[in-house]
């Protein structure tokens, strides 16, 4: 049963990674890198490992992936055009190191495998993917490396709000709100504020001389 | 279960338990979603002042399968250059995301079943429930967003556009808002985190999350009524404005699809907050007579239901700019508080 899941999870894996490379529509490319998240938190769940799984499906499939076609639908990108292939010398070397993974590959499967394997197995696979061994373990052996990585992802925090600010186009009475660049595009482009005096006239010649633009030359109706 | 297990082995027996397990849920679910709508549609009669649908059946009772019936035969319509697959795809992943999360619901203690033994009353019981239903559920905002993007309309493209702006934005209060509730509890399970909250404090309060942990409550359900997009947060179908967002050129089952998924996310909403703050299926009696466990378990969450519907028949819609300053500049420093808080007073006094 765990084989089968595994060959079924594997095989959606390295399908829908194949598709991610080789679709055109950007659009694809991203539903196709979620297939590769779900099915990589399905092996999760294969292996015992339930927190793991759900925090892959939450912070990649959830969160980032959803801000990836969010910006894909934003900017509305064309599907891109297939170019003719420069670097053609670098193409025997792709297929030699194609080989040389492969055989890497077959090397770890076939003399490595048994080994680590039991390796694995002594350790006590068993609990290992459950969240209260892997807050133990974040909270005790290795709280430096966690800290610093919170500090390093505060730093590109502060760094994004510090390029997205650009503090010269807004204005101090403008409201940018997160999450809503589509709306608040307009007070990103400052312009001058127009006359606020009201002009009192009776037809459109009369309102043209008080605007100032009495002989500007206009598109009439009947054109 | 033990003759099963004999004629079987365990694991095929689990495996058979659970698969009559799910499609119990599965059925119970979608008839709860169907009456849901009928009483939406009842309740928000009454509070306008009109009847409601009250013809097919004694008081109406068969209108869910006669509207059913209709969206089964409707026309499908695609419209013209919408991009086919991921047309196809958004209302699909959009119901599975809804439904996947139904298997962890602890709707009720051990009981004695006769003929059959012991069964306690969830189909799955595992480590990470809570985090299960979060993750799934946030894979619902790709049916939204992809179904806007799919419909090759300027409509449903902004519907889809602020429903993932709404979602990403709410989804942070929503986690943080549960925080306090793992913290007092110490376990991600829904169904220990229920058993948790059985018996009293003081002889007559009863140990319910909600009273420790009344900030997380309100914070929790703002943002979950505004993660399922309903009234006053209906932002990304506002009629007004946007005939009817993402969904505006879906028609026929596809359109049902959509309109189940949303009623099954306000029943996950309604589930979740009765699990992890109402006591789940705690109440007086329940170590007598395990089955009034599943009673007291349902009214809590008709309780929520009913207070969506209260909420549609009488608040106005927000605006975006107000959606978004409540959503990041209160309620989320406000979760934030109350997770140190939490934090503090569990570590001083555990």
């Amino acid at each position: 049963m765990t084989t089968l899941l595994f060959i079924v999870l594997a095989a959606l894996a390295v399908g829908s990674a194949v598709s991610l490379v080789v679709q055109r529509n950007p659009l694809y490319c991203a539903i196709s890198l979620i297939f590769v998240f779900m099915s990589l938190a399905g092996l999760y769940l294969t292996l015992a490992a339930p927190f793991i799984a759900a925090i892959q499906i939450i912070v990649y499939a959830g969160a980032i992936m959803v801000l990836v076609v969010f910006v894909i639908m934003l900017l509305n990108v064309e599907e891109e055009e297939r170019k003719p292939l420069r670097l053609r010398a670098l193409v025997p070397l792709a297929i030699v190191g194609a080989g040389l993974l492969f055989a890497e590959a077959a090397f770890i499967l076939y003399w490595v495998n048994e080994s680590g394997a039991d390796r694995a197995r002594s350790v006590g696979a068993a609990d290992t993917g459950l969240t209260k061994t892997i807050g133990a373990g974040l909270f005790t052996t290795y709280l430096l490396p966690f800290e610093i990585t919170s500090l390093l992802i505060l730093m590109a925090i502060v760094g994004a709000m510090t390029l997205a600010r650009r503090a010269s186009a807004i204005r101090p009475t403008d409201l940018v709100v997160p999450g809503s660049s589509v709306l608040a595009r307009q007070t990103l482009t400052p312009e001058p504020d127009s006359d606020a005096t009201p002009v009192y006239s009776r037809t459109t010649d009369e309102a043209e001389h008080a605007l100032g633009l009495a002989g500007v030359p206009h598109r009439r109706e009947e054109d | 279960m033990e003759w099963l297990s004999n004629m079987l082995g365990p694991d095929a027996a689990r495996g058979v338990g659970q698969f009559v397990g799910i499609n119990i849920a599965f059925v119970v679910t979608l008839m709860i979603v169907a009456y849901t709508v009928l009483a939406e549609r009842r309740i928000l009669g009454f509070i306008q002042g009109r009847l409601g649908p009250n013809r097919v059946g004694p008081g109406g009772m068969l209108q869910p399968f006669a509207d059913l019936l209709k969206f089964i035969f409707k026309e499908e319509i695609v419209p013209d250059k919408a991009t086919r697959f991921v047309y196809f795809l958004a209302p699909i992943i959009a119901i599975t995301a809804a439904l996947m999360s139904i298997i962890v619901y602890p709707f009720g203690p051990d009981v004695n079943i006769p003929f059959i033994g012991t069964v306690r009353l969830v189909v799955t019981q595992f480590d990470v429930a809570l985090l299960y239903v979060l993750a799934v559920t946030s894979v619902g905002v790709y049916g939204i967003a992809l179904a806007g993007w799919s419909s090759n309309n300027k409509y449903s493209l902004m519907g889809a556009l602020r429903s993932s702006a709404q979602l990403i934005s709410y989804e942070l209060s929503l986690g943080l808002g549960i925080v306090g509730v793992v913290m007092l509890s110490g376990s991600l399970d829904l169904y220990q985190i229920t058993e948790q909250q059985g018996g009293y404090w003081f002889g007559f309060i009863p140990k319910w999350n909600i009273f420790p942990q009344f900030i997380g409550f309100v914070v929790y359900l703002i943002s979950a009524i505004a993660e399922t997009n309903r009234v006053p947060f209906d932002l990304p179908e506002a009629e007004t404005e946007l005939v009817a967002g993402f969904h505006t050129e879906y028609s026929a089952l596809k359109f049902a699809l959509f309109f189940m998924a949303e009623y099954v996310n306000m029943f996950t909403v309604s589930v979740l907050a009765t699990t992890l703050f109402l006591g789940g299926w705690n109440g007086p009696g329940v170590g007598t007579f395990p089955l009034l466990g599943v009673v007291y378990f349902l009214l809590k969450v008709f309780f929520f239901l009913f207070l969506y519907i209260w909420l549609r028949g009488t608040l106005p819609r927000f605006r975006f700019d107000q959606l978004m300053n409540f959503g990041w500049k209160f309620l989320l420093p406000l979760a934030l508080v109350n997770v140190v808080v939490t934090a503090a007073v569990v570590f001083y006094t555990m």
